[in-house]
């Protein structure tokens, strides 16, 4: 119980669990099984970009990419347009999707190198072009996904998306590379201390080119999965992500600071988050209440995560 | 008779010719805080499309258009003192907020600037507001949602953007609606934001835990995405009220087609940012008559015209209307 608790990714889980609770309470058991369902599949995409945030944050102080929802919406038109309904093509489409967000995430190191901005300001700007080439890209294009494209993203077994179970993996993934491969030791290692690691002999900014790049794949790939869950792409279809892909690395129980990652904790925070947002919306709490609801209920599962770091 | 009518034609000719001429130098600027989703796309395409015709007419002299890059309040300030320096006679606004932009806009008016503000209001009384009246449109959907469903039953409401006059109003309106029609209940209420994957997401957390709903009432650019998310979740289709989307109405058209599915469809059109631009113009014209507050009809389709409304809605747009000049008179002659 004790090695359980000092998780750092349990408080997460923990919080899930209290609201998930909470609402079956207040509904009376009347549709558990479909506040999970929908719980799992809002939170695959959730799952997906906090990793991708999770290897940047994890760089180090300063490093954050805030082109996630500019990039997401870019990515889910360029897959719907390369799609064009068209079953044959989804392959082609979700390359596309990658291909965009890879690109973005290239841009955004090549500002933070070559020009020297900092991370913040490089990737909040480079998202303004984004949005600006979206609205130009996408304009009076919101094609609908392919029908068959469209049926996948729904799929269930026994209750859970076929989304969640290839997220599950891809999860398992991430956490391998990040505790067994030389790049994630690298990234830690270069969130712990950039010179030491640099003196070590990292190559640091070949690791910071690949996290940002990766980074942005994985907000194209969501791009592509939500304008399908979504059946179409729109502008601000990630909007959302932009506090919520932070949120979920924080709340997982990953370092701010940089140098301590968390993989099962971005499950737990994306989760609690859909459910957070279930529970409000079952309770019927106004709109004005919800967001102070929200704030206060996100502060109170950090302070407990981080709590028990100064205990000791 | 015969006399007064063409006298009458005569001093309709005069003034229109007098219009062209007294406005023909004036330039009119255009003050708008986004663009990011398919209605301010269209917006901004009515306004362009009517305004451009009107340059090349030579009603005004100039008739740019200004969006901030974010949608932050200060931004849009220091961009409408920018156009008081810049020397516009007439400043159009969709504003960021309704009391934020006071201070500017006062200075605009100070500086004999005509503003007219529209959609997103300002509540400065030296402005013009060109509204719809939303509240009638919450109360409609409910008497349409009664003649659907004549049994009555549970209703799913989907709110807007939280803290916007426009939510609040459409919101009392359908409060009003439920209470003259007993039958209705409400039994959920989550917040859309106008936003399909938004209202998608909200619907999809509630609905496990709901009894069974026989109606959707919300407020435009949410209906497919809550429809969306009753089949996603197995349940059984509601009558979702529309709100001029082209996804929605191309959803409601399928559904016709499959079982002869009804609804109605009501929105804000974005082409009221052509009346906007219309009442500048007049105000510059000379006339002094024009109430500060306009109130003009929403946009509403049935289940007999909305089909061929459908193929002029470019694919993820909205059904608009852009209004003439005489049309604009019209409308605020119906304010007088």
């Amino acid at each position: 119980m004790k090695t359980l608790l000092s998780k750092p990714w349990i408080w997460s889980f923990l919080g899930a669990l209290v609201v998930f609770l909470a609402t079956i309470a207040f509904t009376r058991g009347v549709g558990t099984g479909g506040i999970l369902t929908a719980a799992l599949s809002l939170a695959v995409f959730t799952v997906i970009v906090g990793t991708g945030q999770m290897f940047v944050i994890t760089l180090g102080p300063g490093n954050v990419d805030l082109s996630l929802p500019a990039n997401i919406g870019l990515a889910s038109a360029v897959a719907m347009k390369v799609m064009d309904g068209n079953d044959a093509m989804i392959a082609v489409g979700l390359l596309a999707a990658l291909g965009s967000g890879l690109a973005v995430g290239v841009a955004n190191y090549l500002l933070i190198r070559l020009l020297r901005i900092p991370p913040i300001i490089a990737t909040l700007s480079s998202s303004f072009i984004i949005l600006s080439i979206d609205i130009s890209y996408g304009r009076g294009l919101q094609i609908k996904p392919p029908p068959g494209y469209a049926d996948f993203t729904n799929i269930q077994i026994v209750g859970i998306p076929i989304l969640a179970f290839v997220t599950v993996a891809f999860s398992v993934g991430a956490a391998i590379v990040l505790s067994r491969l030389v790049y994630g030791r690298s990234v830690l290692a270069i969130g712990q201390n950039i010179r030491a690691a640099w003196l070590a002999g990292v190559p640091v900014e070949r690791v910071r080119f690949l996290t940002y790049a990766l980074c942005g794949a994985l907000g194209g790939i969501t791009g592509a999965l939500l304008a399908g869950y979504f059946r179409g792409a729109s502008v601000d279809i990630g909007n959302e992500y932009l506090l919520s892909s932070i949120a979920v690395v924080v709340i997982g129980g990953t370092s701010v600071a940089g140098g301590k990652a968390n993989v099962p904790g971005i499950w737990g925070a994306a989760l609690f988050l859909v459910l957070l947002l279930t529970m409000l919306n079952t309770f019927g709490v106004s709109p004005g209440l919800r967001l102070v609801l929200t704030g206060l209920i996100i502060v109170g599962v950090i302070t407990a995560a981080g709590g028990q770091k100064a205990l000791r | 008779m015969k006399k007064t009518a063409m006298l009458g034609a005569l001093a309709l000719v005069l003034m229109s010719g007098t219009a062209m001429a007294d406005t023909s130098g004036k330039k009119i600027a255009f003050s708008n805080n986004y663009a990011g989703n398919s209605w301010r796309q269209a917006m901004l395409k009515s306004y362009a499309a009517v305004t451009e015709q009107a340059v090349k007419d030579g009603v005004v002299a100039a008739a740019d258009i200004f969006t901030t890059a974010d949608k932050e309040v200060p931004t849009q300030a220091a961009q409408i003192q920018n156009l008081i320096l810049q020397g516009y006679d007439a400043i159009v606004i969709n504003a960021g907020s309704p009391d934020a932009l006071n201070g500017a806009v006062k200075q605009a008016c100070d500086a004999g600037i005509v503003v007219v503000s529209f959609d997103g209001i300002v509540t400065e009384p030296c402005a013009y507001r060109v509204v719809v009246d939303f509240k009638a449109m919450g109360l409609e959907e409910v008497e349409q949602m009664a003649k659907f469903q004549p049994q009555g039953g549970n209703l799913l409401e989907i709110r807007g953007l939280a803290g916007t006059s426009i939510d609040e109003e459409i919101h009392q309106g359908i409060l009003e609606g439920v209470a003259k029609h007993p039958e209705f209940k409400i039994v959920g209420s989550v917040t859309g934001d106008w936003d399909q994957t938004t209202a998608q997401k909200a619907v999809a957390t509630i609905l496990p835990s709901l009894p069974d709903v026989v109606g959707v009432v919300d407020q435009g650019g949410d209906g497919y995405g809550a429809a969306q998310a009753f089949a996603a979740a197995g349940k059984p289709r509601p009558t979702i009220i529309m709100g001029n989307r082209q996804d929605e109405l191309q959803y409601w058209k399928e559904q016709k087609e499959l079982d002869g599915y009804q609804t109605w469809s009501a929105s804000i059109a974005p082409g009221v940012s052509s009346l906007a631009f219309w009442v500048a113009q007049q105000v510059l014209d000379g006339r002094s008559d024009i109430p500060h507050d306009l109130m003009v009809p929403y946009l509403a389709f049935t289940q007999d015209d909305f089909e061929a409304v459908l193929p002029t809605i470019e694919k993820g747009g909205v059904a608009s209307h852009e209004y003439t000049l005489d049309e604009s008179k019209a409308a605020i002659a119906a304010n007088m």
